[in-house]
């Protein structure tokens, strides 16, 4: 019977699993986040790089086609290391602080500016949830241009450079793995925070931006000031590729400063404090006490 | 033991330092009947506190609030699958059409893609906006975002549904119409409702109970249908000619019966004794009725006695008889 007929009768059928309301919100976002042109344009050009990067991990591979055109000087250089997948992820992490300043401001910001989060937590959704699901939508594009494009890189690295390659270098992969996780979680919370206390959307955008490159200055200037070198601990860049450099057994361009332990405790706290914020402001309903 | 619907004991809910709440303790409805429960009070009340501290935005201070015997706080999870919620302000997202809006919030409340899909055409076309369903709800006019919120307050069928001023902003035709959707939910779908509302004659019309809060205190409570039918047993008469033996022919009947007045009478009925033997009586005695009506005991009286404002409504149940007799 066509449905303008039958009226109204109460839904009694059988319900989903929890797991499964959780891509609920991330399924309704995507199809609206891919039909934005720059997005879909960023992402494109954000895969040129990992394109170039295949192309070099070829020729690497194949030094008899480049010494066979006279290129044998050139060889000596593609050396598939950890400096190379570090260079790899300082570009691709900088596409993906861009993507999600892009992506990220329209996610939180309309159910704000709409009045919409009673609609969200009068029902079986948590604020944990609600954030966890809106960080999928987020994690799944930046992966799109760090993850998967890095570790199709080691990938075609170790299928090309055989067994033994791989059992002494599957470090990289898991440098790339949770480097990039640990970067995209952060960028994903930047961006979440700022689309939930910005409601424009370009203002939200370059407050994504700025919130890494203000902190940085703010450290520079703490360790100028004061003399001191644990002032870099309020630049997530610094805590980013100290990290890296750990996972990807690379040594960091300067001298001194907090080691990876220490940048990775900051790191903890900045996610921490990042949390706490967006949490303060995705309640229900405002209390004024 | 019939579960009740909502069931509160000694709750207290604190904002920040102010205690919003001060210890209320209730019970209302009973699952599975589909019964309308009014919440009323003058603002600052805390209707809207309470309503929250049920949907599990507030963590009670000290007592407890139970759904379908649930409890609010520590079971919130199984208690928002079973309650429906229709917001007072503005609650959407506005670049959604209506179908995917529905769809979206009944996916979220556990129905699966298609189910939820079909229910948000069936209940937009129930609730009036069914040609309208395919347009971002944004666009649409008061009346229409008032529609659609109730719609997404019931796409999951819930056993409970918490609406917060629905009629707000309505014309008299849409009050109307959202009146009657209100009713057939408790009437024909067995919905259990909790209205809260200023307007005192949304109430009147469709609830079955009412509890009056003032000052974080429930200070009336009631069974409205109980109401209506003992006021349907208090009868005030007014009569032409000699009424001398009129008071013998009340008891004759069985009823009970004060005069105000020369000619003017207060008459409780027995259940049995239908108001229109007080005709005939009035009939046997020569007598001409100018005036017979029911005590009416409005929702309005027993609302402004119970927030202070009126001491006493103009014929109650706990008035003395001014010539004995009742």
């Amino acid at each position: 019977m066509a449905v303008f007929r039958r009226g109204y009768q109460r839904y009694t059928g059988p319900l989903v699993s929890p797991w499964q309301r959780l891509l609920v919100i991330p399924r309704f976002v995507w199809p609206r986040l891919l039909s934005q042109r720059f997005v879909v344009v960023l992402l494109v050009v954000s895969l040129f790089w990992p394109l170039a990067c295949s192309v070099f991990v070829y020729f690497a591979n194949h030094l008899e086609l480049l010494q066979n055109n006279g290129a044998g000087p050139l060889a000596k250089v593609l050396a598939i290391n950890g400096a190379f997948f570090s260079v790899f992820m300082n570009v691709q992490s900088t596409f993906a602080m861009i993507l999600a300043a892009v992506a990220g401001p329209g996610l939180i910001a309309p159910d704000l500016a709409n009045n919409a989060l009673p609609l969200y937590f009068a029902r079986p959704l948590s604020r944990w949830t609600y954030i966890l699901a809106r960080m999928i939508v987020l994690l799944s594009i930046l992966s799109l241009v760090t993850l998967i494009p890095g570790l199709f890189v080691f990938g075609m690295q170790a299928s090309m450079a055989g067994w033994d390659w791989f059992v002494a270098h599957w470090t990289y992969g898991t440098g790339i793995a949770l480097g990039f996780l640990l970067w995209m979680i952060t960028v994903s919370l930047v961006a979440m925070t700022s689309s939930a206390y910005v409601k424009w959307r370009v203002v939200a955008g370059a407050l994504v931006m700025a919130f890494f490159f203000v902190l940085t200055g703010v450290g520079q200037i703490v360790n100028q000031v004061l003399r001191v070198q644990w002032g870099s601990l309020l630049s997530p860049g610094y805590l980013m590729l100290t990290i890296w450099g750990r996972l990807l057994g690379v040594e960091t361009p300067w001298e001194g400063g907090p080691d990876a332990t220490e940048c990775m405790l900051a790191l903890f706290v900045l996610i921490g404090v990042l949390l706490a914020v967006l949490l303060r402001k995705l309640r229900p309903v405002e209390v004024v006490s | 033991m019939v579960t009740p619907v909502i069931a509160i004991d000694n709750l207290h809910v604190k904002l920040g330092r102010r205690e919003i709440l001060k210890g209320i303790s209730c019970r209302l409805g009973a699952s599975g009947e589909g019964k309308a429960i009014g919440l009323l009070g003058p603002n600052g009340a805390g209707k809207s506190t309470l309503i929250q501290t049920l949907l599990g935005f507030h963590k009670p201070s000290s007592g407890s609030a139970q759904i379908l015997g649930l409890d609010c706080h520590k079971q919130s999870a199984q208690v928002k699958a079973r309650i429906g919620y229709m917001p007072e302000n503005d609650s959407f997202i506005s670049d959604m059409t209506a179908v995917a809006f529905l769809r979206l919030m009944g996916e979220i409340s556990g129905m699966p893609p298609a189910a939820a899909l079909e229910k948000a055409h069936e209940v937009l076309f129930h609730v009036g906006l069914g040609e309208a369903r395919y347009r971002p709800v944004g666009t649409y006019s008061l009346g229409m975002k008032q529609m659609a919120k109730l719609a997404q307050a019931i796409i999951h069928g819930p056993q409970l549904v918490i609406l917060d001023e629905p009629t707000n902003g309505l014309d008299p035709a849409a009050r109307q119409r959202m009146l009657i959707l209100i009713r057939e939910m408790k009437e024909q779908h067995g919905m259990n409702v909790l209205l809260c509302s200023h307007l005192l004659r949304d109430v009147e019309e469709v609830c079955d109970e009412v509890v009056i809060l003032k000052d974080g205190l429930i200070v009336h409570q009631s069974d409205l249908e109980a109401e209506r039918s003992s006021n349907r047993r208090f009868v005030q008469l007014e009569v032409a000619g000699d009424d001398s033996k009129l008071a013998e022919a009340f008891q004759s009947i069985g009823a009970e019966a004060a005069s105000e007045s020369p000619g003017v009478w207060r008459v409780v009925l027995p259940r049995e004794i239908e108001i229109g033997v007080l005709w005939r009586l009035a009939a046997r005695e020569n007598l001409r009725v100018t005036k017979l009506a029911y005590r009416r005991d409005t929702l309005e009286e027993i609302f402004l006695k119970a927030v202070g404002h009126l001491r006493a409504t103009p014929v109650t149940k706990q008035e003395a008889p001014v010539h004995g007799g009742i």
